[in-house]
């Protein structure tokens, strides 16, 4: 059965004036992957940011229209338990300044979901498991988590988004700065995690969004173009801008 | 037009940067000699830890000791704990509005004032006023307001050196703002708030004008038992002993200025050291 999992519904947002996300309307599938492809200032990172509401860090930022996660207005909830549900990882890894072991159990200790120290490294052990960082760093749980490589400190930063427990996962193109085999890592880890987790991709990588996607959808100028099953996406796209883009033939006009 | 040689260009630059850099730290070096060549002799265990007699002519400055202490004590009590809260308020939370940069404005003001003006205030205000008359906690409240600024500033600016990147991360695993900045923005700012801070109690300590009308005595025969009672301080004492009571030994008057100036200079050290132990562990 088909569920929809986030509603986006003639949602539009704005930095001071400028009008950047243009009356969206998408459904996400629970358990699927949705990829959003598009070129630069296209709205794409703001689209994942409204979702779990980052974007109201910044005063200058407003919003009309609603999102709704599991039928839910997504404004009217509490913005740390919608955050709890909803997670994300950015661009750039942002480990904590503190030991890989310390960054996975920071925020259930904070929340006060595990407390016993047994607990803990069973969180730990699960979650490293899961983002296929274990046997990388089993050794050296206590080094700090700014030590250890870029792709391993994505990873890492994966790890510390599954401790929580999240039912939606955003990724905005975690892979930028990572060589092709940590990229692999992450995107062989990508399609196992959707069997658990609904998961939104943000990438700049065409080739990945056709490798890892279930659906892809075109951003331009903060509007939802074309989306699509990827293979009928990438095969045969409808819109003629979608096409240019993802042959490469894109001129911005 | 002379033609220089590069050799001879690159040293003319050198030469000055020098000897600017010599300018500036031969008046300390000579303070400090002069001070220890003529105050170390009549430093001992008696100085230190017993009364004036003689009309402040001999024995000691315990008292003057004792009173300083006391007041910076207390003003540690008063203007750290609200000082670190209003930086906190006004880094972390305060949006970007009329109200937050008229205190912006104030605060920067503030620390442009020169002492003896707090001086005047403390007395009108704490002495006066309140009716806490000339006594320790009035000096200590004249002193907090006036390093106010200064602890606030400083605070700030020790919180606005942790990177943005760390709080976006732990708000975006749905931690408060609160926590974030308990378990997060502290822990990485407490270096930085620890090593200024110690430094503006090294700068109070040495302070008269603030304290000149409202806390200190010129000669206080017993030593303070509540913060109620007018003290002797260091700053003040030398003052007293060099030039309003006639026939004072000159040693000791240098060991009076020596045992200030070891004060001060202990307090700073601290913070030197304690900025050294941070930067070990530093994480990041």
């Amino acid at each position: 059965m088909v569920n929809n999992k986030i509603e986006v519904k003639n949602f539009n947002c704005y930095y001071n004036h400028d009008h950047i996300l243009k009356s969206l309307n998408i459904n996400i599938i629970q358990n699927e992957i949705l990829t959003i492809i598009g070129p630069a200032n296209s709205g794409k990172t703001t689209f994942l940011k409204a979702l779990n509401r980052m974007n109201d860090l910044n005063i200058t930022y407003s919003y009309k229209g609603e999102i709704f996660l599991d039928k839910n207005s997504i404004f009217s909830m509490n913005m740390e338990k919608l955050r709890q549900r909803i997670g994300i990882l950015f661009a750039i890894p942002l480990p904590l300044p503190m030991s890989i072991y310390e960054n996975i159990v920071y925020a259930p200790k904070c929340l006060k979901i595990v407390n016993k120290k047994q607990d803990q490294d069973i969180l730990v052990e699960r979650s490293l498991k899961n983002a296929f960082l274990w046997n990388e760093v089993k050794d050296r749980l206590n080094l700090s988590a700014m030590k250890i490589s870029g792709g391993q400190q994505q990873r890492l930063c994966i790890a510390r988004t599954l401790a929580m427990n999240p039912e939606v996962i955003l990724f905005d193109e975690p892979c930028s700065g990572l060589d092709h085999i940590s990229t692999e890592k992450i995107e062989t880890l990508m399609t196992e995690l959707k069997y658990k987790y609904t998961i939104l991709l943000v990438t700049n990588n065409v080739k990945q969004a056709s490798r890892v996607g279930d659906k892809t959808a075109f951003f331009l100028n903060g509007e939802l173009i074309e989306i699509n099953q990827t293979d009928k996406f990438f095969i045969s796209p409808k819109n003629k801008q979608t096409e240019n883009y993802i042959t490469g033939r894109y001129i911005i006009s | 037009m002379i033609k220089l040689n590069s050799k001879f260009s690159q040293k003319i630059p050198f030469f000055f940067l020098y000897a600017a850099t010599i300018l500036t730290i031969i008046p300390v070096i000579t303070i400090i000699f002069v001070i220890i060549k003529n105050g170390l002799s009549a430093i001992n265990w008696e100085f230190l830890t017993s009364m004036p007699r003689d009309g402040m002519r001999a024995g000691g400055i315990f008292p003057a000791i004792l009173g300083t202490f006391f007041i910076i004590l207390l003003t540690i009590i008063f203007v750290f704990p609200i000082g670190i809260c209003a930086a906190i308020y006004l880094n972390e939370y305060a949006k970007n509005n009329l109200l937050t940069r008229v205190i912006n404005l104030a605060i920067i003001n503030l620390a442009g004032i020169p002492s003896v003006v707090y001086g005047l205030f403390g007395l009108g205000v704490f002495v006066i006023f309140f009716k806490l008359g000339v006594s320790v906690v009035s000096g200590a409240l004249t002193l907090s307001i006036m390093e106010l600024p200064v602890v606030i500033t400083t605070t700030r600016s020790a919180l606005n050196s942790v990177p943005y990147s760390f709080r976006e991360a732990s708000l975006s695993l749905g931690i408060s703002r609160w926590l974030t900045i308990r378990h997060i923005v502290l822990p990485n700012a407490v270096p930085g708030i620890l090593t200024g801070s110690i430094l503006s109690i090294a700068r109070i300590s040495g302070e008269t004008a603030p304290v000149l009308f409202t806390a200190s005595a010129l000669y206080v025969s017993y030593l303070p038992h509540s913060m109620f009672d007018q003290v002797m301080i260091l700053p003040y004492h030398l003052y007293v002993i060099s030039t309003q009571v006639p026939n004072v030994r000159k040693d000791m008057i240098y060991a009076t200025a020596f045992v200030l100036l070891i004060l001060v200079l202990g307090i700073s050290c601290i913070a030197i050291v304690a900025r050294i132990y941070f930067k070990r562990r530093k994480k990041w």
